[in-house]
């Protein structure tokens, strides 16, 4: 490459460098768009304990070694099971609720004290779904309506271990930074 | 004597934010607005398109902000959003059938110069990036003018490090003919 060729380079990269405003509109408008968003929950504990959430949930911290110690071998699957015979709603039900369906999310976690269903239907927020232990065991699980689409997910253990659904497709175009998976809700 | 102004971290307004405090939010969108209001312009080359995509890409950072694992480098978390939403909108605007045109007023922002102030060469420089396949573009504005590493641009857009060198290497080849070309006429 010429030397005048890098110029030209230089010259296109400082041209694009130059700083630009954004009309600050963009700010009014983007806080309206979030005060008018479901109030925001926390995980439950307050600043510290959300600060120590998200410094265990970070993805290192999923990896499935040993270095995780307790419930990492439990994990032994997880399941998505479409109830489609469970529809809310009657025959008087608005359109869009009965265009809803429930979904059971299920995750086995022998050792874990509390496991929260999070994703892109509750703003991934620990507060919001927590699971239920089924009797006796080690098995999870969440029952949520939702309304057709494309739903990102994972399950979070004991407020600390991330984990995706190891039985359902990767989220690969997570933009976040961890795994997660994806579950597609049909309309019919 | 001046009062030296101790400007708030990205950490503890992100922190706020989770405890509850929505307007710290507002702290965050005007310090990262223009930044990351200028990757958007120069990616899409469209006002409304690239305020679309940087009042999307704040508020999904806003319902996400549990998944900021790092408080710490939340302008870098949310580049990784923008560069997202940029390629949807880009892609929608591709669909559309939208020639790629620049707009003097998202080039400048508001309010901005008279558009008579602009020179050629800036012209030239805008009308060659909008020439450029996305993927070059993208790699070319991530690496050249945002100076990022090719280990973070590989974490935000998803494409290996090679691939990325390759396009940052035939933007700059393309760059070059295209404003060849444009010295000569």
């Amino acid at each position: 490459m010429s030397e005048h060729d890098e110029d030209v380079i230089e010259r296109v990269v400082d041209e694009l460098r130059r700083p630009v405003q954004v009309d600050p509109a963009v700010d009014t408008r983007v806080m309206e768009e979030i005060a008018r968003l479901p109030v925001r929950r926390g995980h439950g504990g307050g600043p510290a304990a959300g600060a120590a959430w998200r410094w265990l949930t970070r993805p290192r911290s999923i990896s499935l070694s040993p270095l995780g110690g307790l419930g990492i071998a439990a994990v032994l699957a997880a399941l998505v099971l479409a109830l489609s015979g469970r529809r809310p709603g009657s025959p008087s039900t608005p359109p869009a609720e009965r265009a809803m369906r429930e979904f059971e999310f299920v995750v086995v976690e022998p050792h874990a004290a509390r496991v929260s269903l999070v994703g892109d239907f509750n703003d991934w927020d620990a507060a919001r779904t927590p699971m239920r232990r089924m009797q006796g065991g080690s098995v999870w699980t969440a029952v949520l309506p939702l309304r057709p689409g494309r739903y990102r997910y994972a399950f979070l253990v004991d407020g600390t271990r991330w984990l995706a659904d190891p039985t359902a497709p990767a989220a690969r175009d997570d933009e976040f930074g961890a795994p997660s998976s994806v579950v597609t809700v049909g309309s019919s | 004597m001046g009062t030296d102004k101790v400007e708030t971290s990205d950490a503890d307004l992100v922190r706020r934010v989770l405890a509850g405090d929505t307007r710290a939010y507002a702290g965050l969108v005007a310090r990262y607005r223009d930044r990351l209001g200028r990757y958007a312009m120069h990616m899409l080359g469209d006002r409304e398109d690239a305020e679309e995509a940087l009042q999307d890409a704040f508020v999904r950072g806003y319902r996400s902000l549990a998944r900021c694992y790092d408080p710490e480098r939340f302008g870098a978390w949310l580049y990784g959003i923008l560069v997202n939403r940029c390629r949807t909108t880009g892609a929608r605007a591709a669909r559309r059938g939208r020639v790629f045109v620049r707009d003097e007023g998202a080039l400048n922002g508001v309010p901005h110069p008279s558009a008579a102030e602009r020179t050629e060469w800036e012209d030239a420089v805008h009308r060659a990036l909008a020439r450029l396949a996305p993927e070059y573009r993208e790699a070319f504005l991530l690496k050249h003018v945002e100076d990022l590493e090719y280990e973070t641009m590989a974490r935000l857009t998803g494409a290996g490090v090679s691939a990325l060198k390759m396009r940052v290497k035939r933007a700059r080849e393309q760059l070059q003919v295209i404003l060849r070309e444009a010295e000569r006429v």
